[in-house]
C-alpha cells in the first residue's frame, strides 16, 4: 500500500495542475447529477402540490425548470471535459513513467545490464505502468470525488431537508461502502497478484517461446516450453475467475447499500411528512439524492479487484524509480590531452585475478593493440577501460578520472567502446547509425560508412533507406561488423576501444578499414582487441594480456 | 506448405455460447425489475401528496426485495457472460501459443514482442466486449419499447419526445462506431511496436549503452511512447465524445418530459395526455422511467466502442491467422531417437535456391559452402525439419522426412546454431535442459575452463543472446548443448564464425574429434581451413538458382 502511495503521489505530483481540475469536474459531474435527479424530483411534488392546492398560476416555474437544464447541460460539458483531462493527464504520467524506468534500466552496473531479461523487463516497463494508469483513474480521483460529494450532500440535506435523513445518507453512503471496499480489496489482493504474476509470467515464456522455438524443437523442448506458457495463462484465468467472483459479490452488496439507503431515506421522509415536519417535495429531495449517489459509489467498485494487481506493479517499479534519483552534476572536467592510463589494473573474481595485472597509456593519436589468448581478459580489461567494470587493484586513470565513478554517460561522452556483439536493430541503416548520433547529416553518414568501405556495398542495396531486420538480419556477419564501426566513429571519440573489430573481413579489407578508422580519427585514442595482422601492424604498441 | 484452418475473423460474436445468451437475458430482466422500483417508489409518494395512508414498513421491505432480485439477476448475469468471455478469450490464447510454437517463420506482425502483445493484453482487450456488448443489444431490443408502451398508455407527449430522441442515439452511434475502429487499429498497432522496439532495444542495452547510444535509445523510446499516448487519446477522444452526444440527447430528452410533467401537474397543459388529469404518482413514474429509456442506448453505444476495440483485435487476429506461415516437421517434442542411418537429399529446393544432393554415411562429415545469403542456414534447417521443403525429399535410411518422423530423427541431431536464444535460466539448464550433464559433454567442448571463471559457475544465469559470455564462450555452450545426450548428427551452422584463431581451432577440433569418434558432421561454413577437414564438400551457389 506504501509503494502503491508514493508512486500515485509521483504521478499526481508530474500532473497536478491537470489532474486538480480533473478532480474539481469529477466532483462537478457528481454533484450536478445528485442537484438534478433532487431537484426534478422536488419539482415535480411541488408542481403537484401547487396543482392540488389551485394555486398552480403562482407557482414559479421557470427558475426550477431553467435550473434543470442547466444541470442537464453542465453535467454533459463537465463529464466530457473531466474525461478527456484526467484521461490525457494519467496517459502523460504513465507514459513518463516508462521512460524513467527505461532510464533506472540504463544506469545499472555493466554486470546487470548484461544478464538483464528483456522479456521480464518489458513486463515492467509496460503491463506493470499500465497497471498503474488505473490507480488515479479508477480509484484516487472517483474515490475523493465520491467522498466529498456524499458529505457536500449530507450537509445540503441537514439544512434543506431534515438532520435525521442527512444523518442515514451520509452514515450510509460513507461507512457501509467503505467498510465493504476495503473488506472486498483486502480478499481480492491475492487472487488480483496471482492473475497478474501467471500473465507476466506467461508473457515472458511467450518471448522465449517465440525466439527461440527453433532451437528448442531440434531439441525436443517445444511441447514443453509451449505447456509452460498455456499453463502460465491458464493459472491467470484461474486467478480471474476468483477475481470476477469477488468483483460481483462486492458489486452487489454496494448495490444493496444504495437500496438500504434510498429505503432508509424513503422511510424517514415518510415518518417526518406524517409528522408534519416537512413537505412531500422537501422529503423527495432527499430520496432523490439518495438514487442518485448510488452512481458515485459504484464507480469505485471496478478499482477494487485492481488493488492487488497495482500494489504488486507499484513495489516493483518504486525502487528502479528511485535508483533513478537525479545526481549530482559534480562530474570532473575530463583532461583532453590525456588519455588512457591503467596502473597494475586487474579484476578478480572470487578471490583469484582473471589476468596478470597490466600496465598500458594510450595517448591521442596512438594504437595499441591487446594481445592474448582467447578467455586471456581482453574484453574484461576494455570494459573496466570505461569503467563498466572497476579495478580489483591498481588504476585505470581514464583523461585524467576514474572512469569507475563516472557516470557511464559521461564516459561516453569522449570514449566509445565496440564490443564484439554485433548491435544492430530492425529499422534502416540510418536509424542504426543514428542511434549512437542522433544529430548526424546524411553526409556524415556517408562519411562514415566510406571510411568502413561499406559505402560501395550498401549503395547499390537501397543506402542509408535500407532496412535491416531483427538484430541487423539483412547484413552479413562483416557488413554488419562494418556498420558498427562507423557508428562508433560517428561520435568522434577520443579514446575508441574495438574488440576483435576486423573479425569476419577478409585480410584486404580488415587493413582498409582499420586504416579508414584511423583516417576518421586522426587524434583518438585506439585500444584495440586483436589477434589479425591488419590491427596489429598498425600498433603503436602492442600489449600482452595473460591469464593469471 | 501448411494452411492453417481459416476461421472467420469475426467468430467470437457470432456464434454466442449458452452462458452469453442467458447471461444476456438475465441482464435484460434485472433492468425490467427496476421499473417495478420505480413504480413502488412513484406510489408512495402519490399517496403522500394525496394524504392517504402510506404502509410504511411492507413498502421498505417491497423495494429492498425488488432492489435485491434486481442485483442478484445482474450477479448471475456477469457470472455467465464472465464465463463465457474467459473461454473465448483461453481458446485465442491456446491457439495463438500454439501456432506460434509451430511455425517454422517469423510472424509478419512483428516479433516476439509483438506476439506476446497479441496473447497479453490484446487479447484482454476483448473482454469488456465480451461481457457488455451483447447484453447491451439485447437490453436495447427490450427496455425502450417496453418504457414507451407505458409511456404511450399515459401520455402520448412524453412518448413522442421519447420516440423523437431515442433513434438519434444509434444513428450517431454508427457514425462515430466506423472512425473508432480506424482509430483502435492504429492504437493497437503501436501497442506491439512498442512492444517490439523495447525487446529489441532491452536485449542489447548493455552494448548499447557502451557506445554512447543510451540517451538516443531513451529518446526514442520516449518519442514511441508518446505516440501511443496519442493514439491512445484519439481513441478515447472519441469514445468520450459520442458519449457526450449520447448524454447530451438524453439530458434533453429527459428534461422535456420533465417540463411536460410538471406544467401538466400545475395545471397549466391540458393536452398531451388522454383526457384525464394527470396524477403526480403518474408523473414521478414517467421521470423515473425517462432516464431507463435512454440509458440501454447509452450503454449500447459505450459498448459499442469496446466493440470497435475488440472487432481491432480480432482483425489483427484474422490477419495473423491468414499468413500463410510454414510449419516445422513434427512436434518438436522429445522422444527416442532413431538410429542414425544413411541420410540423403533428392531434387531440394526453397525459396528460389536449388540444392545439390547430398548423401550421408554414419560417420561421414560434410562442409556446405557458399557466400552469405546463399541460403547455407536453410538447408540444415531442412535437414533438421525446421523447415518443410517446397520441393525434393529427405530421405532418412530410405524414408521421407515427415510429420511422423521428424521428432525421432531430431532426437539423435545435436544443433548449433548461429545466432542462438538462450532460455530464461542457467548455463546448466540451457545446455541439458533439466537433464543431467556429464562433465565428458563439457570438456568434449571446452567448456570447463569457462565455467571455472564465471562467479557462479554453470549456474550463471545467460542474458537472451549470451551476454555475459564472450562470443567464443557462448559459441561453446551451444556446442556442449548440441553435443549433450550423444547425438549420431551434428548440424554446426558457421561454428567458427566471429571467433578468434584460437577458440576457432578449438571448436573445429572438438567438432572434428566428435567425427572421429564415429558421428556424422555437417557444417555450413566460410572457413575454408575448417572446410578442408571435412570429407565431402558441396558449395551452394543462389546464382545456380533454376
Amino acid at each position: 500500500m506504501k509503494a502503491l502511495l508514493s508512486v500515485i503521489i509521483a504521478i499526481s505530483r508530474a500532473e497536478r495542475v491537470a489532474l486538480s481540475y480533473g478532480l474539481a469536474l469529477s466532483i462537478a459531474v457528481l454533484v450536478m447529477g445528485v442537484a438534478l435527479l433532487a431537484l426534478s424530483g422536488w419539482f415535480i411534488m411541488a408542481t403537484a402540490a401547487a396543482g392540488i392546492a389551485g394555486i398552480g398560476v403562482l407557482f414559479n416555474v421557470f427558475a426550477p425548470s431553467a435550473m434543470v437544464r442547466f444541470l442537464a447541460l453542465g453535467r454533459t460539458a463537465a463529464r466530457y471535459g473531466e474525461r478527456v483531462l484526467t484521461h490525457d493527464a494519467t496517459l502523460r504520467a504513465v507514459s513518463g513513467l516508462r521512460v524513467a524506468l527505461l532510464r533506472g534500466v540504463l544506469m545499472r552496473p555493466h554486470r546487470a545490464l548484461e544478464q538483464l531479461r528483456a522479456a521480464s523487463e518489458l513486463n515492467r516497463i509496460t503491463a506493470d505502468t499500465e497497471a498503474l494508469d488505473g490507480a488515479l483513474l479508477r480509484l484516487v480521483l472517483p474515490a475523493l470525488a465520491g467522498w466529498i460529494t456524499i458529505l457536500a450532500a449530507s450537509l445540503l440535506l441537514w439544512w434543506l431537508v431534515a438532520p435525521t435523513m442527512a444523518l442515514i445518507l451520509g452514515a450510509g453512503y460513507l461507512v457501509l461502502p467503505t467498510v465493504i471496499f476495503l473488506a472486498g480489496q483486502k480478499v481480492a489482493k491475492r487472487p488480483a497478484r496471482l492473475a497478474e504474476a501467471a500473465l507476466q509470467i506467461g508473457r515472458s515464456r511467450m518471448v522465449d517461446l517465440v525466439l527461440g522455438r527453433d532451437d528448442l524443437a531440434v531439441f525436443g523442448q517445444l511441447p514443453r516450453a509451449t505447456r509452460g506458457a498455456q499453463d502460465a495463462f491458464d493459472r491467470a484465468a484461474e486467478a480471474r475467475r476468483q477475481l470476477d467472483r469477488i468483483d460481483r459479490i462486492t458489486g452487489m452488496l454496494l448495490d444493496m447499500v444504495s437500496a438500504l439507503v434510498t429505503v432508509g431515506c424513503l422511510l424517514s421522509g415518510i415518518a417526518l411528512v406524517q409528522a408534519g415536519t416537512i413537505s412531500v417535495a422537501t422529503a423527495a429531495i432527499g430520496v432523490f439524492a439518495a438514487l442518485a449517489l448510488a452512481e458515485a459509489v459504484a464507480s469505485v467498485r471496478r478499482a477494487l479487484t485492481e488493488i492487488g494487481r497495482m500494489t504488486q506493479a507499484a513495489r516493483r517499479i518504486g525502487p528502479a524509480l528511485r535508483a533513478h534519483a537525479p545526481q549530482a552534476s559534480d562530474a570532473p572536467v575530463l583532461a583532453s590531452d590525456t588519455g588512457l592510463e591503467m596502473r597494475d589494473a586487474a579484476i578478480e573474481v572470487s578471490g583469484r585475478p582473471l589476468f596478470r595485472p597490466v600496465s598500458l597509456s594510450v595517448r591521442p593519436g596512438e594504437t595499441v593493440v591487446l594481445q592474448g589468448a582467447s578467455g586471456s581478459g581482453k574484453s574484461t580489461l576494455l570494459l573496466m577501460a570505461v569503467g563498466a567494470l572497476s579495478p580489483s587493484r591498481g588504476q585505470v586513470s581514464l583523461f585524467g578520472a576514474d572512469p569507475s565513478r563516472l557516470p557511464m554517460e559521461t564516459v561516453t561522452e569522449s570514449a566509445v567502446l565496440v564490443t564484439q556483439r554485433a548491435v544492430l536493430i530492425s529499422g534502416t541503416v540510418a536509424a542504426n547509425l543514428r542511434l549512437a548520433a542522433p544529430e548526424a547529416r546524411d553526409d556524415a553518414l556517408w562519411a562514415a560508412l566510406e571510411a568502413t568501405c561499406l559505402a560501395d556495398t550498401l549503395r547499390g542495396r537501397g543506402g542509408l533507406d535500407l532496412r535491416l531486420g531483427a538484430r541487423g538480419a539483412g547484413l552479413s556477419g562483416g557488413e554488419a561488423r562494418r556498420l558498427v564501426l562507423a557508428r562508433a566513429i560517428l561520435r568522434t571519440p577520443r579514446l575508441l576501444l574495438l574488440d576483435e573489430p576486423t573479425e569476419g573481413l577478409d585480410e584486404a579489407t580488415a587493413r582498409r578499414v582499420m586504416a579508414g578508422l584511423r583516417q576518421a580519427c586522426p587524434d583518438a585514442a585506439f585500444l584495440v582487441a586483436a589477434h589479425h595482422a591488419a590491427e596489429r601492424d598498425q600498433a603503436d604498441r602492442i600489449v600482452e594480456v595473460a591469464r593469471a | 506448405m501448411i494452411r492453417k484452418k481459416p476461421r472467420g475473423p469475426s467468430a467470437p460474436k457470432d456464434h454466442p455460447s449458452a452462458n452469453e445468451t442467458a447471461g444476456s437475458l438475465l441482464a435484460v430482466l434485472s433492468s425490467l425489475v427496476w421499473l417495478g422500483v420505480a413504480a413502488v417508489i412513484a406510489r408512495v409518494f402519490g399517496d403522500l401528496m394525496a394524504d392517504q395512508p402510506v404502509e410504511v414498513w411492507r413498502t421498505g421491505l417491497w423495494i429492498v426485495l425488488l432492489w435485491g432480485l434486481r442485483a442478484t439477476l445482474d450477479m448471475a448475469a456477469q457470472g455467465m457472460l464472465a464465463r463465457a468471455a474467459d473461454a473465448r478469450i483461453a481458446v485465442l490464447r491456446h491457439e495463438i501459443v500454439t501456432a506460434e510454437a509451430q511455425a517454422a517463420t517469423p510472424s509478419a506482425l512483428g516479433g516476439a514482442g509483438a506476439i506476446a502483445a497479441l496473447t497479453h493484453e490484446k487479447l484482454e482487450a476483448l473482454r469488456p466486449a465480451l461481457l457488455r456488448y451483447r447484453p447491451a443489444r439485447m437490453r436495447v431490443m427490450v427496455l425502450p419499447p417496453v418504457i414507451l408502451c407505458i409511456a404511450a398508455w399515459h401520455s402520448w407527449a412524453v412518448a413522442l419526445v421519447l420516440l423523437l430522441a431515442g433513434p438519434l442515439i444509434p444513428v450517431f452511434m454508427a457514425l462515430v462506431g466506423w472512425a473508432a475502429k480506424e482509430a483502435s487499429a492504429r492504437q493497437l498497432q503501436e501497442v506491439g511496436q512498442l512492444s517490439d522496439l523495447l525487446v529489441e532495444r532491452l536485449a542489447a542495452l548493455s552494448d548499447l549503452r557502451l557506445i554512447g547510444a543510451g540517451p538516443a535509445t531513451v529518446d526514442s523510446f520516449a518519442q514511441a511512447s508518446d505516440d501511443l499516448r496519442v493514439r491512445t487519446m484519439a481513441v478515447l477522444r472519441i469514445a468520450f465524445l459520442s458519449s457526450t452526444v449520447l448524454e447530451f440527447f438524453s439530458a434533453v430528452g429527459v428534461a422535456m418530459v420533465a417540463i411536460w410533467v410538471g406544467f401538466s401537474l400545475l395545471g397549466e397543459l391540458s393536452w398531451g395526455g388522454w383526457g384525464d388529469v394527470l396524477k403526480p404518482t403518474v408523473g414521478l413514474y414517467l421521470l423515473l422511467l425517462a432516464p431507463e429509456f435512454f440509458r440501454p442506448l447509452r450503454d449500447l453505444a459505450a459498448a459499442w466502442h469496446d466493440k470497435s476495440g475488440a472487432d481491432a483485435v480480432m482483425d489483427e487476429v484474422a490477419t495473423w491467422r491468414a499468413e500463410m506461415r510454414p510449419r516445422r516437421l513434427g512436434r518438436g517434442e522429445a522422444v527416442s531417437p532413431c538410429p542414425m542411418t544413411t541420410l540423403e537429399t533428392r531434387g531440394l529446393g526453397h525459396r528460389g535456391v536449388v540444392y545439390p544432393d547430398i548423401r550421408l554415411e554414419p560417420g561421414d562429415s560434410l562442409a556446405i559452402e557458399g557466400p552469405s545469403g546463399s541460403g547455407k542456414t536453410t538447408l540444415l534447417r531442412l535437414i533438421a525439419g525446421v523447415e518443410r521443403p517446397a520441393e525434393g525429399l529427405i530421405l532418412i535410411g530410405g524414408v521421407p522426412l515427415s510429420d511422423e518422423t521428424a521428432d525421432a530423427w531430431r532426437a539423435g541431431i545435436g544443433w548449433m546454431p548461429q545466432a542462438p536464444h538462450f532460455v530464461n535460466g542457467s548455463l546448466r539448464h540451457n545446455i541439458g535442459f533439466g537433464a543431467a550433464v556429464t562433465k565428458e559433454t563439457l570438456e568434449a567442448a571446452r567448456l570447463t575452463d569457462v565455467i571455472d571463471l564465471l562467479l557462479r559457475g554453470d549456474l550463471t544465469r545467460l542474458g537472451e543472446r549470451g551476454a555475459g559470455l564472450s562470443g567464443g564462450e557462448a559459441r561453446r555452450v551451444t556446442l556442449a548443448r548440441a553435443m549433450h545426450g550423444n547425438p549420431g548428427l551434428l548440424m554446426a551452422d558457421e561454428p567458427t564464425a566471429d571467433l578468434d584463431p584460437e577458440t576457432a581451432q578449438l571448436v573445429s577440433d572438438s567438432l572434428l574429434r566428435f567425427a572421429d569418434a564415429g558421428g556424422t558432421l555437417v557444417v555450413s561454413t566460410h572457413d575454408t581451413a575448417l572446410a578442408a577437414r571435412m570429407a565431402q564438400r558441396i558449395t551452394i551457389d543462389r546464382s545456380a538458382a533454376a
